[in-house]
């Protein structure tokens, strides 16, 4: 009941929060997307380098989300920023996001890629016309997963300056004030809820019908 | 139209060539199976053709062109290729799927409309039907018809094909290779194919190219393939019912014996009688009055019977007959079902054209043997 009436009388500043955290995740997934799709593409032909790039990814995944946030901000240049909560969002993205594009990329039917390539379609034209729409399911699945394991380390993201739902969170287990804590997290739960859906919506809409409910 | 010259391929892990030093031609419109066990390089050496396989030395030409060195993409645009999984584009429509290569080519979307659905006619699949489903929802010889049109897209002269048929039950492989048969008697394109069952050669093949070890052991007709094996390898590649496969490429003409008497079965005994007198056989094929074969009347019986239209009760009619595109094996087998020494073959299942006997059939096949096998010197015993 005081959870309730925490979200009721804060109303603003929680809308406020949230939107904090939705920008923060839009800019880092968008980013996060455009680079690691295009180092999984440019490694898929490569083991070595694959094997490389996601022993990087590794590694980085394995740092605590605290200690990268600290080691981000003393970087220079990034400092206490909105650079560095995105930075440390992207580089956690990096993982889920390589190895699925990778695993994707090369998992295509080797039937499916000698027709390609005998009918005289050129390596380019194979990579986005058969490759890719075929990986979609695949590498929406990684991305899902980062998009969902950033809502959360973004909270802890406040240490270094945000202004997001951690807030509530974190002033919560300050303050000993349940309230904030279950405010904080059943929003974070629902945001993760709703990320959920509009993945769904997104696979309607960029995976053909014929690969449709198939796990690759 | 496709020619091969001197052409091997090593791959690097391999101790000995997987095509050894081939040559061969393939002419303009025909069917050429490359066929032999698994690993004798029959894969290889069509994979060549399309370059998914770089040769390691020789020339390929196809259309008069060297292969080796077109742009690789053009040169597979011009030759149709369809393999066993069929490789359909699973996020395609049938519609797309057989639109690929027309598309590759830039072709305007009107015509590629009209050419899809024409395609989609012309392997058996009703186009209304069938042009937006996916490939997931077609059974196998469903898909593998897409895959032919696919290939035949863009109306290449060339056609590749690697085990078509492989992937498919019995029932349908049989059915896909008859309409195939078909098919290419109206398209007359050149096609390589390859299967690994000597039967289906024998039946797709105007040639057949049978491969070991990376060497072509023999290229030749079916029909002397089987009568002649170039060597011990072939002989049993082919089987020792080789006798019984070669019946199945042997046209029933060749046996055919066409004087026959025939009387009307309103004729009148003494006709009979007179027919059978001008006549050694022992048989008389009876038809009715618009020239329809309704049986025959044997000699024996001819003589018992009494009166002058009386004979007409003896007429039995042939327990089986056979078309005049049937093969020997076709005869063969009707003889030992209805347990006959000679069947009727009739044009349009009523106009008799003659009798085919065992007898013949035997001493034809003897014949055939002896005139392509050399002669045996037999040395004499000391």
């Amino acid at each position: 009941m005081r959870a309730v009436r925490y979200f009721v009388n804060n109303l603003d500043r929680i809308l406020g929060y949230t939107a904090q955290h939705v920008v923060l995740i839009v800019m880092a997934i968008l980013i996060a997307v455009l680079v690691w799709v295009s180092v999984g593409i440019l490694v898929r032909n490569s083991r070595r380098m694959a094997r490389g790039v996601l022993a990087v990814a590794s590694l980085i995944m394995s740092v605590p989300s605290v200690a990268l946030y600290g080691i981000l901000v003393s970087i220079p240049g990034l400092g206490l920023s909105r650079q560095s909560a995105v930075l440390a969002l992207v580089l956690y993205a990096m993982l889920p996001i390589i190895r699925n594009v990778y695993v994707a990329l090369n998992g295509v039917d080797p039937a499916i890629m000698e027709a390609a390539r005998g009918m005289g379609m050129s390596t380019r034209r194979i990579l986005w016309r058969v490759q890719l729409p075929l990986a979609t399911p695949v590498v929406l699945a990684g991305v899902r997963v980062s998009v969902v394991m950033m809502v959360g380390i973004a909270t802890l993201a406040v240490f270094i300056g945000e202004r997001n739902l951690g807030v509530l969170i974190q002033q919560g287990l300050v303050r000993t004030r349940s309230d904030m804590i279950i405010v904080g997290a059943v929003i974070v739960s629902a945001f993760s809820i709703g990320i959920d859906y509009l993945f769904g919506k997104l696979e309607r809409l960029l995976v053909s019908p014929g690969i449709r409910g198939e796990t690759t | 139209m496709i020619r091969f010259s001197n052409v091997s391929k090593r791959y690097p892990s391999m101790t000995r060539p997987a095509v050894d030093g081939l040559s061969l031609d393939v002419e303009e419109g025909q069917t050429c199976v490359f066929v032999g066990p698994s690993g004798c390089g029959k894969t290889t050496t069509l994979k060549m053709i399309n370059r998914i396989f770089e040769p390691s030395s020789g020339k390929i030409y196809v259309n008069g062109r060297d292969a080796l060195s077109q742009d690789q993409d053009q040169l597979r645009q011009g030759i149709g290729y369809v393999i066993q999984k069929t490789g359909l584009f699973p996020h395609y429509t049938v519609f797309e799927n057989v639109a690929t290569v027309p598309r590759l080519l830039g072709w305007d979307e009107k015509r590629v409309a009209v050419r899809v659905r024409e395609l989609l006619q012309l392997v058996g699949l009703d186009p209304d039907e069938n042009v937006s489903k996916y490939p997931r929802e077609l059974s196998g010889g469903q898909s593998q018809r897409v895959g032919v049109a696919r290939a035949m897209a863009a109306d290449p002269p060339v056609m590749l094909m690697d085990e078509p048929f492989g992937a498919v039950d019995p029932i349908t492989r049989t059915q896909l290779q008859n309409e195939f048969l078909t098919l290419q008697q109206k398209v007359r394109k050149t096609i390589c194919f390859v299967t690994h069952d000597i039967d289906e050669a024998i039946k797709m093949g105007d040639r057949i190219a049978i491969m070991n070890n990376g060497r072509l052991v023999q290229y030749d007709t079916p029909e002397n393939l089987l009568l002649a094996p170039a060597d011990e390898f072939v002989a049993q590649f082919i089987g020792s019912d080789r006798s019984l496969k070669v019946l199945s490429l042997l046209p029933l003409p060749k046996v055919l014996k066409r004087q026959f008497r025939v009387v009307r079965e309103s004729a009148e005994l003494q006709t009979v009688r007179a027919s059978f007198d001008r006549s050694e056989r022992n048989r008389l094929i009876v038809e009715d009055d618009h020239s329809n074969v309704v049986g025959y009347v044997t000699r024996s019986d001819a003589e018992k019977a009494g009166s002058a239209r009386g004979w007409n009760r003896f007429i039995k009619p042939f327990p089986a007959t056979l078309p005049p595109e049937a093969t020997l094996r076709d005869a063969l087998a009707v003889m030992l079902q209805h347990d006959v020494g000679a069947v009727p073959v009739m044009e349009s299942s009523h106009t008799f054209m003659g009798m085919v006997y065992l007898d013949d059939i035997r001493s034809y096949v003897g014949e055939a043997y002896q005139e392509r096998e050399p002669e045996q010197t037999v040395e004499a015993p000391s």
